[in-house]
């Protein structure tokens, strides 16, 4: 029997890395997807024993060519993992409005056309999974990040539009919407900050109920149980493995 | 959470049918021991019946538990009963006290008796089963809404109490579910409601003992959620 085909986007680290390997360990054929491949995305295919489609999901022609490559060597999607992200701190009076928007269009724009280009094959199909990884931020906000986190919102309603409009379909889309996540992230999070990365950690445990960060893997279970058998009747959620910090506010 | 050469453990309450029935099922396949509480005999490795509004007899059912396993790693509190059709001010006292003391009693009760075993290993998961209704609010059924979205309060409350601990809590609030507790001529058994829902379909138990399943085996970093496997009735 032919293997269900899984494209993850935003592939070559953290939790899109994460997944990517869970999903692979769950018995899904994976094509990963991230803007440029650096060799990662490349070593990361062959380890999963996949395909490696680099993209850059803001360019508007991206999605049907990714997904189009992706038909034609492994299968019809049947799950997609909306993961890539782009995402630029400043105060919104201090953002410039290329800078804004690019967070606009890669993570909710972009996405929007690599879930058209998979709803085609996934109806065919007559069954499909959509994972789209939003962010706590787009439940409760965060200051100096309100593209960031409008992208993550929108995505949100993105999720509960799709849910409604293509269940009866039997294509489920759901969400998961992760805080702090112990990834390369935290890295970058600590060199603005001027601290280091330990301290970084400490900070945002402090920030977490349950005192701990979440792992990439804790994630990528989340995206694994949204595209296997066991989530069947869930449809237009949006998860939330964080630890507590939002607790179903969305 | 689970270690190759002990077994884990799970409490169930509701075990006899319906949505507890499948938990026990699922959790039993996947290698867990299970205790049931139910006031019927329930197919359960270890089947105890008592009525969970009864303080004392379900603090006896977990030591009983405790006296056999020797540990619980996960409580999961489904028992319930359901009573639709009647308009708010035709609900007696007698049964707002009764759907009180059995789904949001019940759930503290097995709380307060489980808690302590879970504290002194620093470990475990509890979820409760609420309701979509307790998120959308319902009509002719005020007394189980009601109830249902208390047990939501009071599940939020009490992860945040045990957070720094690994034990969580989480809840787990079913859609209209093709279980016995809802009539053959329940109004949400009728096509018309059906074809609201985005799948058209009743839930079936065993995709609520899979959310279940999932929180107890990958759930550590829920804290006071509510996972909504309902079919789409509320999104």
């Amino acid at each position: 029997m032919r293997r269900e085909v899984a494209l993850v986007t935003g592939a070559a680290q953290g939790l899109g890395r994460a997944t990517a390997l869970r999903l692979a360990a769950d018995g899904f054929s994976v094509a990963v997807n991230d803007i440029v491949d650096d060799g990662r995305l490349t070593e990361l295919a062959e380890q999963v024993g996949g395909i490696a489609v680099p993209a850059d999901i803001s360019d508007p022609a991206a999605g049907p060519a990714i997904v189009a490559r992706v038909t034609e060597e492994l299968g019809p999607v049947y799950v997609l993992v909306a993961n890539a992200a782009a995402m630029a701190m400043s105060p919104l009076l201090e953002a410039r409005p290329q800078e804004w928007w690019h967070q606009i269009d890669v993570n909710l724009s972009g996405h929007f056309r690599v879930i058209q280009a998979v709803i085609p094959g996934m109806r065919a199909q007559g069954h499909g999974r959509i994972v789209i990884i939003s962010s706590g931020w787009g439940v409760i906000g965060h200051p100096n990040a309100t593209a960031y986190a409008a992208s993550k919102a929108g995505l949100i309603a993105l999720t509960k539009g799709l849910g409604r409009e293509l269940g009866p379909q039997g294509i489920l889309t759901n969400a998961v919407a992760p805080s702090f996540i112990d990834t390369e992230q935290l890295r970058v999070d600590a060199d603005d900050a001027g601290i280091s990365l330990d301290e970084m950690r400490q900070r945002y445990r402090e920030l977490i109920p349950v005192r701990r960060l979440a792992s990439p893997d804790d994630i990528a279970a989340a995206v694994a149980f949204l595209a296997g058998p066991g989530s069947s009747a869930v449809i237009g959620q949006v998860l939330q493995p964080n630890g507590g910090v939002t607790r179903t506010r969305a | 959470m689970t270690s190759s050469d002990t077994p884990s453990v799970a409490v169930i309450t509701g075990a006899a049918s319906g949505i507890g029935k499948a938990c026990g099922e699922v959790m039993r396949q996947a290698g867990w021991r299970t205790a049931g509480i139910d006031l019927n005999a329930s197919g359960t490795d270890m089947s105890l019946r008592a009525d969970v509004s009864d303080r004392v007899a379900v603090a006896s059912a977990v030591d009983q538990v405790i006296d056999r396993f020797g540990q619980i790693d996960l409580l999961v509190t489904a028992a319930g009963y359901y009573e639709e059709g009647i308009d708010v001010t035709d609900i007696t006292l007698q049964q707002w006290d009764r759907m009180l003391s059995v789904i949001l009693g019940g759930t503290v009760n097995c709380c307060a008796a489980v808690l302590p075993h879970m504290l002194s290993r620093g470990t475990g998961r509890i979820v409760a089963i609420s309701s979509e209704l307790a998120l959308a609010g319902s009509a002719t059924d005020l007394h189980y809404v009601a109830a249902k979205g208390a047990v939501l309060g009071f599940v939020k409350s009490l992860a945040m109490e045990v957070a720094e601990t690994d034990i969580r809590v989480n809840a787990v609030a079913p859609g209209p579910t093709d279980t016995p507790l809802l009539a053959p001529d329940s109004l949400w058994r009728e096509d018309d409601y059906l074809a609201t829902l985005p799948l058209g379909r009743l839930v079936r138990p065993e995709e609520i003992a899979a959310a279940v399943y999932y929180l107890a085996t990958e759930g550590s970093m829920y804290c006071g959620e509510v996972l909504s496997p309902n079919a789409g009735a509320v999104i």
